[in-house]
């Protein structure tokens, strides 16, 4: 089963700017009330990057993470699901998942992946 | 306000320093500046120190020490000197100078040590790489395992399709710094690179294989162990003194988003471009006055992107200019003559420090000719925290007695 990407974005209610992570106040007009929103649809790739020394808690070789923006202006970084960046090139469409992008204390943490649309 | 000078310099050679706890490494640097600024004192003018600013980064998590700068007063003897540890990140340095600058020239106090150091090598280096990648986001990006390498590849990828910006042009970076670092004492890396062996050569990809794409393993700074520190003072004091004094003439701090991606252009590191303006407005300078700069370095490509922001050259010109020739010593505008965070190493609390204690030298025409920049009167640093979220920049100004 796919599960819901489980990221909220924050659109200001007086400017109409679209935040993710969350702010306090709006980073354009400084409001301070904001309408939840999901991410939709697909998405496209802004930049990307494979990391070859990981941080500690990566049982991996490399990690490949880039920055795409949905269909609806959110931006968010995700891992990208391929084996090397060969595959990648900026502007390309990706499909968003939620699905395991660590191990915590045995526990999977959540979060966001990519996938090249062919 | 009263006008600061800088009227002590020092620091310890930095790399792997695994003979020295922390707090060693933070007395000898500042045992140095305090020596330097006592010769300087022939006339026994100088007041004791009123308060002493310590940058570090990453005791508690990588010592498990907390409270630093009320140890390092109990080491040196400075008691009852007020004492607080200053924490920005990998500007925790410039940070704490900049303490010191605004308490003195507030005329609340006299004199001011100010130390920056860090023990990053006592832990394993994926422990070193979560410990700097705990700077970014800790929902939006962190869990994800993004890392300041990766952050700065992301950037780079950015700027070589928008900015024409190529490996030939971040190669151009990692030769000279390192060159440079063979020369410079105090440096981490004293290894000169061979442009064959990491570039052009079939082997190149063995010797220097991407770390975070497109930005391979002699972009990047070494970690580090280190340490620098200064003394300041109001310059009407400084000038009773026998070395020449190096003015504080300007300064500047700006922050920016924490996500690179909430930037309405990721590519303008409008911090490092604001925080520069303003450094150079209060020192009544532009950036073709400046004889030497040290640069935030811990990847070629920042080199590159602060020489822009900065305003030695347009935007999309730094790459071109560093291959021309143009930041080495001798050229336009000499950029990390010590060999930067490339060479000197990146030991995150110590860096802001290293880099004024580096101008201080080049100000006093103290270096050996070979890494000296002939009749520098002007300096200018920056050290660039979390990427590009917060940034600081120093303008100094020789001070002739
Ligand atoms: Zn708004």
């Amino acid at each position: 089963m796919k599960k819901e990407i489980a990221i909220t974005a924050y659109k200001c209610k007086q400017c109409g700017k679209i935040h993710y992570p969350y702010h306090d106040r709006c980073l354009v007009c400084k409001g301070r009330e904001f309408e939840k929103m999901k991410p939709e649809g697909d998405a496209h790739l802004l930049t990307y990057t494979a990391i070859f020394n990981l941080p500690w808690g990566f049982d991996q070789r490399f990690l490949i993470i880039g920055v795409a923006e949905f269909e609806n202006h959110v931006k968010a970084m995700g891992q990208i699901k391929v084996d090397s960046v060969d595959q990648l090139k900026t502007g390309m469409k990706v499909r968003p998942s939620w699905e395991p992008i660590r191990v915590q204390y045995g526990e999977n943490v959540y979060g966001l992946k990519f996938e090249p649309i062919e | 306000m009263r006008d600061v000078a800088i009227i002590g310099a020092g620091m310890i050679p930095f790399g792997r320093r695994d003979e020295d706890t922390l707090m060693e490494m933070l007395a000898y640097a500042a045992l140095k500046a305090l020596d330097d600024a006592a010769q300087s004192d022939t006339g026994h003018v100088l007041p004791p120190i009123d308060a002493v600013y310590v940058a570090n980064m990453g005791g508690g998590m990588l010592q498990r020490q907390t409270a630093i700068a009320s140890s390092l007063v109990d080491r040196l003897s400075l008691m009852p000197a007020a004492a607080e540890t200053i924490e920005n990140g990998p500007a925790s340095g410039a940070s704490a100078v900049k303490n010191g600058l605004l308490a003195i020239a507030s005329g609340y106090y006299d004199c001011v040590l100010v130390v920056g150091g860090e023990k990053m090598r006592e832990v394993t280096g994926w422990r070193a790489t979560d410990f700097v990648a705990t700077m970014t986001h800790p929902q939006a990006e962190y869990p994800y395992g993004i890392t300041l390498p990766g952050m700065a590849g992301m950037f780079t990828r950015l700027y070589m399709e928008q900015y024409g910006v190529t490996r030939e042009h971040l190669l151009a970076i990692s030769l000279k710094n390192q060159e440079m670092g063979t020369l410079n004492p105090y440096a981490h890396v004293e290894m000169a690179l061979d442009r064959d062996g990491i570039f052009d050569s079939p082997h190149s990809i063995v010797n220097n294989p991407v770390t975070a794409d497109p930005l391979h393993l002699y972009d990047l700074c070494p970690v580090s162990d280190g340490a620098a520190a200064i003394v300041l003072c109001s310059l009407e004091l400084a000038k009773k003194l026998s070395k020449p004094p190096v003015l504080i003439a300007g300064f500047g701090q700006a922050t920016d988003t924490q996500t690179l991606q909430e930037r309405e252009d990721p590519t303008d590191l409008k911090a490092v471009t604001i925080a520069a303006q303003k450094a150079f407005a209060m020192a009544n300078l532009t950036p073709a006055d400046i004889h030497v700069a040290e640069l935030h370095d811990a990847f070629t490509i920042l080199e590159i992107a602060e020489s822009e922001h900065v305003g030695f050259f347009p935007k999309g010109e730094g790459g071109k200019a560093a291959l021309a020739g143009k930041t080495r010593l001798g050229g336009q505008i000499p950029i990390n003559v010590s060999g930067g965070l490339k060479a000197r190493g990146h030991p995150v609390g110590a860096t802001g420090v290293a880099q004024l204690v580096d101008i201080v030298w080049q100000l006093r025409h103290e270096l050996p000719a070979n890494r000296q920049v002939q009749g520098a009167k002007n300096g200018l640093t920056v050290n660039f925290g979390g990427f590009g979220n917060n940034v600081l920049a120093f303008v100094l100004k020789r001070v002739e007695q």
